[in-house]
């Protein structure tokens, strides 16, 4: 399967997003080099690799993978820089806090400034053969933020900020160069939000979901007549049901995403009393097994 | 104080990041007070479906819709009191916004100049804390009714805690005369006041505005401009919001999961708030682990060795995800404030549905 240049990892809150994007990109720079984007403030996806990038200037992580930190703050700072060329003004400007109110009344523009950041980095990756991974913030936040050039095309009918808007929106709905990768446990809230988040993308970008990841599924161990032969020792009975009840429920997901034009990918839970470099390699092995050696 | 004392409270008011069941953990907080015999009054934000079901919300239940309580048993305690009731509400932030400007606008005029501007139309949500500041407008007005013992306050998911607690702070700066004279004075007036930061503010945003297309300053001038009036009611009510946070029988509890990377940001929660100079009154550490069977019930028990072995796999595999659950659960007790206390609630093994379900994480939320 052909994946595109940029896969945008989302998910609900706890499914394990983080720990997707990163085994996500170890999975991907087996096979080309690799740029890890986080977008979260605690760059949880880059520090399980080891990496603290610090900006948008890459940090080596492998021979092919390296890390990059984005914030809609750093964009919008370099864009201001950009337009008022006397460095000591944009410095005391980005310092003010009344410039602050500034900003907040133009909500969505650190936003629109982030989205461009990426087509240009998607580019970039094109250019040089290289996939670009990024971790995204939670599916709410998500789908604002790449809707906001929607929004600025309402508000701005024409001119370079319209035309700026349609080369996002192309960008994004381009599924040679834009995918997203939406994480979900084997809950239900999360598989609602997951297909939700899929939907609305789809229906209001033209944004293709590469791969549901239901994460965190327990192996099946334990047969009926087992599960009826443990049923005198009621604690480890409740504790095998757990497990497979989570297995099975792992099972019913998959159709839901099939009908919705979705391919998922399980990955395994990990018993284990951390998530380490052992575990994202496993993780990233099934990942690469799913989405490259097709 | 054990369990965590609800009913010495008045407002509770529970923070924490996304996906952490914060809203499920605030209605069980506000289903077991009604239990404990208060009048208790939940407002939640974007609940799940089934957690709707089960408070009997709809869609838009902007006002409180009192929840049935019949089946769960009243504790003892608490006696059968004729005040216990439970009502729950969701908050609607567009729709409270929109019922401020009513109540403050200096005229009809001005209320549908505001509520048809193109910035607020589009995009008020997105303004600075918004939707934060509109919950603490539709707390003061819950609040305002003696007739409630007890408000439990969902919040929305926040990066940040400080976030939703500075919202009254924030919402005002944003409307505050610097920021009006800036953007709301026509060119020319006021002019002297203006900081030459301030001057290039605008003139980047003009630039902007130029360079774009978007024209948008004079919507945001004219948006800003027409808060000028309402600021007085605004900085009132900001206010009376700040003193609700900071009284004696207002709680803030943090919820979270056990997950290293949550348990982290919990911890960064606890900074910023007591920064600021909050106190955290507890925190509640969702979705724990039960209790972990007996081991040595395996090595006595009548049944198939591969089973055995079998289940001693499954317990082996559940005890490393209690160790990795400890460590963070230790991590976070070490950086717990001064006598805030640490509760965790169980893992029911479900989505909760009913009251009932919650009625149980309520009852079962306990010191750890």
């Amino acid at each position: 399967m052909t994946l595109p240049r940029v896969l945008f990892v989302t998910g609900k809150g706890g499914t394990g997003k983080s720990t997707v994007a990163a085994a996500l990109a170890i999975a991907l720079s087996r096979r080309r080099p690799t740029t890890l984007a986080d977008l979260d403030r605690r760059l949880s996806a880059a520090a399980a690799l080891g990496a603290m990038p610090r900006d948008s200037t890459a940090v080596k992580v492998t021979d092919t993978l390296d890390a990059v930190a984005l914030t809609p703050r750093a964009e919008l700072e370099a864009f201001i820089e950009r337009i008022v060329p006397i460095h000591a003004i944009s410095r005391r400007m980005l310092r003010s806090r009344t410039f602050g109110y500034v900003t907040a009344a133009l909500p969505g523009l650190e936003a629109f400034l982030l989205l461009e950041r990426l087509r240009i980095m998607a580019g970039d990756a094109a250019l040089e053969d290289r996939y670009l991974v990024i971790d995204a913030p939670a599916s709410g936040s998500a789908v604002e933020l790449l809707s906001v050039s929607s929004g600025v095309k309402g508000i701005a009918p024409a001119g370079t900020l319209n035309r700026l808007a349609d080369s996002i929106d192309g960008f994004l709905a381009d599924a040679t160069r834009f995918g997203a990768v939406i994480t979900t446990t084997t809950e239900d809230l999360a598989v609602r939000e997951a297909l939700e988040t899929a939907a609305t993308i789809r229906a209001r970008l033209g944004i293709v979901t590469v791969a549901a990841i239901v994460n965190c599924v327990p192996d099946l161990l334990f047969d009926t007549s087992e599960l009826a032969a443990m049923s005198p020792l009621a604690g480890h009975a409740r504790l095998a049901v757990r497990r497979n009840a989570a297995h099975e429920q792992a099972a019913l997901i998959a159709p839901r995403f099939a009908e919705a034009g979705v391919m998922t990918i399980s990955l395994p839970m990990m018993f284990t009393p951390g998530i380490g470099t052992a575990e994202l390699t496993k993780l990233g092995r099934v990942l690469h097994a799913r989405l490259l050696d097709q | 104080m054990k369990p965590f004392d609800l009913r010495s409270q008045k407002l509770v008011i529970c923070l924490g990041p996304g996906g952490v069941g914060k809203t499920t953990i605030s209605a069980a907080l506000a289903v077991r007070a009604a239990m404990l015999g208060g009048a208790v009054d939940v407002m939640t934000v974007d609940p799940a479906p089934r957690l709707l079901d089960a408070l009997g919300l709809e869609e838009d239940s902007s006002e409180p819709v009192a929840v049935a309580l019949d089946g769960i048993r009243h504790s003892r305690r608490g006696g059968a009191s004729s005040r216990a009731r439970l009502r729950a509400l969701r908050l609607d932030p567009k729709r409270t916004f929109d019922s401020i400007i009513a109540r403050y606008a200096l005229s009809d005029a001005e209320r549908d100049t505001i509520l048809e501007n193109r910035i607020y139309r589009n995009l008020s949500g997105a303004l600075a804390g918004v939707g934060d500041y509109m919950a603490m407008e539709k707390l003061l007005e819950l609040a305002a009714n003696p007739a409630t013992d007890l408000i439990v306050l969902d919040t929305p998911p926040a990066t940040e805690a400080i976030d939703f607690l500075d919202a009254p702070r924030r919402l005002l700066e944003l409307l505050n005369s610097r920021a009006v004279s800036l953007l709301g004075a026509p060119g020319g007036l006021f002019r002297s006041q203006l900081r030459m930061v301030d001057l290039a503010a605008r003139a980047v945003l003009a630039a902007f505005d130029r360079a774009t297309g978007l024209n948008l300053l004079s919507d945001v001038q004219s948006f800003v401009r027409s808060f000028d009036g309402m600021y007085e009611g605004f900085s009132a009510r900001a206010a009376r919001a700040q003193d609700k946070l900071r009284a004696a029988d207002t709680a803030i509890v943090i919820v979270t999961t056990a997950e290293s990377s949550r348990i982290a940001q919990a911890r960064e929660f606890i900074g910023a708030l007591e920064g600021a100079g909050l106190r955290v009154a507890a925190m509640v550490v969702n979705r724990v682990l039960a209790e972990l069977p007996d081991a040595a019930e395996l090595t006595s028990a009548r049944i198939a060795p591969s089973l055995k072995k079998k289940l001693k796999r499954n317990l082996a595999d559940y005890a490393a995800l209690k160790t990795r659950e400890e460590v963070s659960l230790g991590a976070l007790r070490d950086s717990l404030p001064a006598g805030a206390l640490l509760m965790v609630a169980p893992d029911l093994g479900r989505e909760p549905r009913t009251i009932a379900d919650l009625a149980e994480i309520g009852r079962s939320i306990s010191d750890a």
